[in-house]
């Protein structure tokens, strides 16, 4: 009972509780500051700030970068809080864990390190490419 | 004050980041809309970090963000992420068309184009399941220790290159498809919002007593 009184040190949270009180932040953040969210944007401008250090004309260039500008913006600060409060969260209720193969790779993969991360690179390039496109 | 009003012209990502901590501690010693536009700007990269904190910390409470999670969606084994995104939703657009209705905010509508959404939705899905995590997710879940996020946040980082590349192609091609604008369900149905949104919060809500009747 002591123990379910602290919310905050809980390992789990019901995900109906976790979801709806994440639908009141939404609703707070576009109340407060007009911002809906979305991390896809963020992807494209750190993308381009890389770029920019090696290649900053052909960033100039480009028609997508003149459309998606490389800066800093609301929701790159979001993506950065998003790290941040997962880690927050995990270090309070002592459930941060460095995992290298999640267990239900393990389970069909095995343990080969290089073959997860190989795919997962690749299937990150997958999914942005494919968010991008979609507009999301 | 253009430099200021114009920070994407600015060099290098380091510069730029000296460039926001100069804003930040440096704020007090100008006047006048200069002050103000800086002022905007910083609220909205501390509003930026306040809010992903929380959602951050709401997301890692949930597990939502774990690699076991999302494949299980997928594989229709674990419906954690449903249970998560529905009620999510549910609030979120009660809270939104409520404060929309009394004119305090407005929408943000993205275009629909179906044979951008269509495409790009299945290539991501394709890159989603490959990769476990998606934008959002792959950085919570490095933010819980899941080294292989950082792996898939190097991919969409170059994954994000590359469509910048393909851009000008896809403008003249997949992005005109089926072009709609900006619209909305209730827009093309005729129907007042509110029926919209009963109708999906009692479809969502029919969807949680099967999950849990389905113990899934």
């Amino acid at each position: 009972m002591v123990k379910d009184m602290n919310m905050l040190i809980r390992k789990t949270w019901s995900p109906y509780l976790a979801g709806a009180v994440a639908g009141l932040v939404l609703c707070l953040s576009v109340l407060i500051g007009g911002k809906y969210f979305g991390a896809s944007t963020t992807y494209v401008r750190s993308a381009g700030f890389l770029e920019k250090s090696v290649a900053s004309e052909h960033v100039a260039k480009s028609s997508y970068f003149v459309r998606t500008k490389v800066k800093v913006d609301w929701q790159m600060l979001f993506v950065i809080g998003v790290i941040l409060g997962a880690f927050i969260s995990a270090q309070m209720s002592r459930d941060f864990t460095a995992v290298a193969i999640p267990p239900m790779w393990k389970r069909r993969f095995g343990t080969n390190k290089a073959t997860r991360f190989l795919v997962a690179f690749l299937g990150g390039v997958i999914a942005l490419f494919g968010a991008r496109l979609a507009g999301g | 004050m253009t430099e200021w009003t114009r920070p994407e012209r600015s060099g290098s990502a380091l510069n730029q980041w000296f460039r926001v901590t100069h804003m930040l501690f440096c704020c007090g010693r100008d006047n006048g809309a200069h002050a103000v536009q800086k002022g905007v700007e910083i609220m909205d990269l501390i509003y930026g970090l306040i809010t992903g904190i929380l959602f951050g910390f709401l997301m890692q409470k949930a597990h939502v963000i774990r690699y076991d999670k999302q494949v299980g969606a997928m594989r229709l084994t674990d419906f954690t992420i449903f249970k998560f995104m529905l009620s999510a939703i549910i609030v979120g657009m009660v809270g939104i068309y409520f404060l929309k209705d009394f004119g305090i905010i407005s929408l943000s509508v993205k275009s629909t184009s179906l044979g951008a959404n269509i495409i790009g939705g299945l290539i991501f899905g394709i890159g989603w399941a490959i990769a476990g995590y998606c934008p959002g997710t792959a950085a919570g879940a490095l933010g819980e220790g899941r080294w292989d996020a950082l792996i898939v946040i190097f991919g969409m980082l170059a994954g994000a290159a590359l469509y910048a590349e393909a851009y000008p192609a896809m403008k003249a091609s997949i992005l005109t498809w089926g072009n709609y604008g900006k619209i909305t369900f209730p827009g093309i149905l005729g129907w007042n919002h509110w029926i919209v949104i009963i109708i999906l919060s009692v479809i969502y809500v029919g969807l949680f007593f099967l999950f849990e009747k389905k113990n899934v």
